[in-house]
């Protein structure tokens, strides 16, 4: 059977974007189903089987709402904001391989849609992108909440970018390539997981994360008690949904970056030989464990001030990087060879 | 002014992740409780005489509203809820309301007109229920808010119960 | 009218000098020592006195204790009926005084159903009020109480509850001091006595209403405004009675600030004492009137205005209403211009201000006298402000005659409260559909004449002033909002002059 490559390539894209904005969607239920088992609830149990087709009624009542835009407000960028959030955490899913290579039907299909030789650098580069799309929701919704919102959010996102840049830099310099697939294959057995090797950056890329993606405790661009709603106080309907969209799938795709920098992407513990599927599988489970590490923390930490937030992150995180990458470093030089 | 003597805190517990998953594991061992919500329309909520729901008015035995209009809950009604408008009936009584109306939405339930009422016509039913589509429909008259004695008796017998030391006697 | 049976305040006699709960008041000795307490702002209770009837004394609830002089003796005696003579000590506030008075209203509430929960009186009862203040919570007695008649009708005003009554004789000595004509008495022996009718007939004469306001309890309730309401749902305002040229004082209830539901009479030493009419008491249909059907301006109160279109009448604005009839008024020189007699001296004086921009003499219709005329308070004259009409310089016309003259004319204008059904709408109706006709009315009448027709409130709901037959003055408060869109008639009688001489109106 020969199937044409542009057909692969649109399935391949279908599935992985499928399956990361049917990931978001979930995770809107599973935030609330997890807040609830933590809190003796029960949660969303209405629509559907245990509530599971409530992120479809979710989206029905969101695309039917009315759509507010406040008087001032720049319409053009407050329209485009949503999307210049979403978009990018959307476009990085691209890069990171999901498993190794399937072989179907004798065809033989790395998993990931694009595997470039500078994985690292597009996501890197995307995933900061999705930031304007906060600033600019902030600035143009005339709110001084949206402003505030978007200010802390913008300093947040520089002090800890940084972090999680030199974290990612140190892994880079250990596998010497800034291919995520070839990263990710040359953890191949549990051994060689990075995790063991960078114990440190892995702690900090995994802090980091929650203040990436804007995750409790470190939300201060909402931040209720204070801002109302932050940076999307003026934002109502798909446009609303479109923040959460972008929020949910910046998270998908950190949990899916930390499981293929430090636990070896698709690898099976123990099973070297482990078909592409169960790698799949195994890629997943790692990558959710993070998701529910998100979900865990917000409903058992309380939210820290914006002060201690930029002191962590400028003297105790990026001094921390620095070390580890500085020590990775003269082990690389002088250690290895 | 107090001065505040913060306690110096060890090594461990400056670094935090310690604490956060000790902090992490207390909300993960609730994760397998068993849950407290109560799934309300399916499973009421349980009532009994000492619920004050909402107030209804008693129809006697004989088939006659209670009530004479006196306005005495009107009154009491601290939502201004109630609206009486007496007449004249051939009964003994001579006095009876013509048009008898609480609004649902104002009413707060707090039971005063049931405290109020010299002629034992208005108790609190078990009645929590309250939902319609217009604002109009939850002004319940007369019709709406009849029951008869037997309905209500539960929550007579724990008001005169209650009630026993002012009372000198029973009806 | 007659002379009031007890002085009024008002006379200025002689006074002596007494000491009331240690305080030196002033004391006119011609009144009962009750009098000189109530003038000197101490509250002393009472059932059978009334300062407009002849005091008896049967009740006893007024017991104060008395010394004929500072460091003498003192005695309980009743306030009513013990002259005050100079240098008297007189204290309400003592054990013994508070021990006689509850001991007598334990007898009166012995045999007292204390229905208050049907009662129309609670609420404004003395008996409860004085229970409240002086009573004991618990009755003593175990004996069933009385039984007597509940609902027995004393024509067509009164309706008497024999149980309720204390047998304070005010409504018997009300008809022997007031009108004259005693028809009520006290029949019967002890615990059955009760209060009847010579020979059972019913009760005659205008004046029956007051029975229900003298009486202290509520054993006499008035027909009409039985059970009508709780007396606590009623806001009062301060007004004057329009139905004859008396002008008694009177207080408008409104249920709920809403709808009038009793007219009752106010003190005023110079016109009507305590008392008023039945007829005025219970003419609350002409302000009771409901509203026309929504989308007409026919069948009932007039809310806004209306002119005639080629449908008839059509509702409209008040100020394009106004426009057209300055328009008419413009158009036809030497308007006729008719008044109320029921117009206040504000109104009357923004009509006198519009016919001068006019041109013309304003006048006011005024109907013959009715057969109501008596010797008490009703003069027969249902013109309320004749004498301020008059004294403004406003001449009378009769109907009769101001019919006449409205055939004749080619626009006219008339002005205020009941113009349309003093001049008679059947009668108005055969005005030719030529006249130019003008109206503000609280109502707008089918008359082919009729061009425009603009809403004026009822009296009961604008303020101004009267000047009654003797010239006092009476005041008018509003009791109840007009309906929606229509304002002071004074102010549409403005509005009306400045569409018809913008600078005239400014100046
Ligand atoms: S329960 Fe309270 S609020 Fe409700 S009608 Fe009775 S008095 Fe009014
Ligand atoms: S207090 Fe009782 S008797 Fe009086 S009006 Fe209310 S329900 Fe009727
Ligand atoms: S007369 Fe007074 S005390 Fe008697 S029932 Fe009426 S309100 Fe109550
Ligand atoms: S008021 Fe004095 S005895 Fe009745």
């Amino acid at each position: 059977m020969d199937v044409p490559q542009p057909l692969i390539w649109i399935a391949k894209i279908v599935v992985i974007f499928g399956g990361l904005v049917g990931t978001a969607a979930l995770m809107s239920l599973a935030e609330r189903k997890v807040s609830a088992w933590m809190q003796y609830r029960i949660g969303p149990n209405r629509v559907g089987p245990f509530g599971l087709l409530q992120p479809l009624a979710d989206g029905i009542k969101f695309i039917f709402k009315e759509e507010l835009i406040p008087a001032g407000a720049n319409k053009f960028m407050f329209r485009l904001a949503p999307a210049l959030s979403a978009a990018p955490a959307m476009l990085t899913m691209a890069v990171i391989p999901i498993g190794g290579t399937a072989v179907i039907a004798g065809r033989e299909i790395p998993l990931s849609i694009a595997d470039v030789d500078i994985g690292v650098l597009f996501l890197l580069a995307f995933s900061g992108l999705s930031i304007y799309g906060v600033i600019l929701g902030g600035w143009a919704s005339n709110s001084k909440y949206s402003l505030l919102g978007g200010l802390r959010a913008s300093a947040q996102m520089i002090s800890y970018e940084l972090t999680l840049i030199l974290t990612i830099l140190a892994v880079v310099a250990l596998e010497g390539t800034l291919n995520l697939r070839a990263i990710s294959e040359n953890q191949a057995s549990i051994g060689q997981w990075n995790i063991w090797t960078q114990p440190l950056a892995f702690v900090l890329f995994t802090i980091t994360m929650f203040a990436e993606t804007n995750r409790h405790p470190f939300d201060f661009a909402e931040c209720e008690p204070e801002l109302v709603g932050g940076f999307h106080t003026e934002y109502s309907a798909m446009r609303f949904a479109l923040y959460f969209l972008g929020e949910y799938c910046a998270m998908t795709v950190l949990s899916c970056l930390n499981a293929t920098l430090f636990l070896g992407g698709p690898s099976v513990p123990f099973w070297p030989e482990a078909p592409w599927f169960i790698g799949v599988a195994a890629f997943c489970l790692k990558a959710g464990f993070f998701l529910f590490l998100f979900l865990w923390v917000r409903w058992s930490l309380p939210r820290m001030r914006f002060d201690q937030l930029m002191r962590l992150g400028w003297k105790v995180f990026l001094p921390l990087a620095l070390a580890n990458l500085l020590v990775t470093g003269a082990f690389i030089s002088f250690g290895a060879h | 002014m107090v001065i505040v003597q913060r306690k110096e805190l060890t090594f461990a517990e400056r670094l935090y992740l310690p604490e956060i998953f000790r902090g992490l594991s207390i909300t993960f061992s609730k994760f397998f409780e068993k849950p407290i919500t109560r799934q309300y329309p399916e499973e009421p909520l349980p009532t009994d005489e000492v619920t004050r729901g909402q107030p209804r008015l008693v129809v006697k035995d004989d088939g006659n509203i209670a009530c004479v209009s006196c306005g005495m809950c009107e009154i009491a009604c601290p939502a201004y809820a109630i609206t009486i408008d007496g007449g004249e009936t051939d009964r003994q009584i001579e006095r009876e309301p013509k048009r008898f109306e609480i609004d649902m939405l104002r009413c707060i339930l707090c039971g005063f007109c049931e405290e109020a009422c010299p002629k034992d016509a208005i108790f609190m039913s078990n009645e929590l229920e309250l939902a319609d589509t217009t604002r109009r429909g939850l002004v319940y008259d007369l019709e709406k808010l009849k029951r008869p004695k037997s309905a209500l008796q539960p929550r007579i017998d724990y008001v005169y119960r209650i009630n026993k030391r002012w009372r000198s006697k029973q009806p | 009218m007659s002379q009031p049976t007890t002085p009024t305040p008002s006379d200025k006699p002689a006074t002596i000098k007494i000491q009331v709960d240690g305080r030196e008041v002033e004391a006119d000795p011609k009144q009962p020592l009750i009098r000189a307490c109530h003038d000197s702002g101490v509250d002393v209770p009472m059932y059978c006195y009334h300062p407009g009837l002849t005091p008896v004394g049967s009740c006893r609830i007024c017991q104060v204790e008395v010394a004929a002089a500072p460091g003498q003796p003192s005695r309980v005696v009743a306030a009513c009926r013990t002259p005050v003579s100079p240098g008297m000590v007189v204290q309400t506030d003592t054990p013994k005084a508070h021990e006689t008075r509850r001991e007598c209203l334990e007898f009166l509430l012995k045999n007292h159903p204390l229905d208050c929960p049907i009662c129309d009186k609670a609420g404004e009862c003395d008996l409860q009020d004085y229970s409240f203040n002086e009573g004991q919570g618990k009755g003593r007695s175990s004996e069933p109480r009385r039984k007597l008649e509940k609902r027995k009708s004393l024509g067509d005003v009164i309706v008497l509850d024999e149980e309720r009554c204390i047998l304070c004789s005010r409504c018997v000595r009300f008809f022997q001091d007031v009108t004259h004509k005693p028809q009520l008495t006290v029949s019967g022996l002890g615990s059955r006595s009760t209060i009847s009718t010579f020979g059972d007939k019913p009760l005659t004469g205008n004046y029956q209403g007051n029975l229900a306001d003298i009486c202290p309890v509520g054993a006499l309730t008035l027909k009409p405004f039985r059970f009508q309401a709780r007396v606590w749902n009623l806001s009062k305002s301060l007004s004057t009675c329009a139905e004859c040229s008396r002008g008694c004082s009177i207080t408008v209830e409104a249920l709920r600030g809403k709808e009038v539901k009793r007219f009752r009479p106010r003190f005023n030493a110079q016109v009507n004492q305590y008392w008023m009419c039945d007829t005025g008491r219970f003419a609350y249909a002409p302000v009771t009137q409901p509203l026309a059907p929504a989308g007409s301006a026919l069948g009932g109160r007039l809310a806004g205005a209306a002119v005639r279109g080629y449908g008839g009448l059509e509702l409209v604005e008040v100020e394009p209403a106004l426009a057209e009839a300055a328009d008419i008024l413009a158009a036809h020189p030497k308007p006729l211009v008719l008044l109320s007699p029921f117009a206040t001296q504000e109104e009357a004086r923004a009509a006198l201000e519009l016919c001068a921009t006019l041109g013309v003499a304003a006048r006011f219709v005024s109907p013959a006298p009715s057969a109501l005329k008596d010797d008490l308070l009703n003069t027969g004259d249902p013109c309320p402000n004749r004498r301020g009409l008059t004294e403004l310089g406003l001449a009378p016309v009769e109907p009769a005659q101001a019919r006449v003259e409205l055939a004749q004319a080619r626009a006219a204008l008339l002005i205020g409260e009941r113009i349309q059904e003093l001049l008679e709408p059947a009668e108005l109706a055969k005005l030719p559909a030529e006249l130019r006709l003008v109206v503000f009315d609280v109502c707008a009448h089918d008359l082919p004449a009729l061009d425009v027709a603009v809403g004026a409130p009822t009296h009961v709901e604008k303020s101004g002033q009267w000047l009654n037959i003797d010239g006092h003055v009476g005041v008018l408060n509003v009791a109840v909002p007009p309906p929606a869109g229509v304002g002071p008639l004074e102010r549409t009688l403005r509005e009306l002059r400045a569409a018809l001489a913008p600078s005239a109106a400014t100046r």
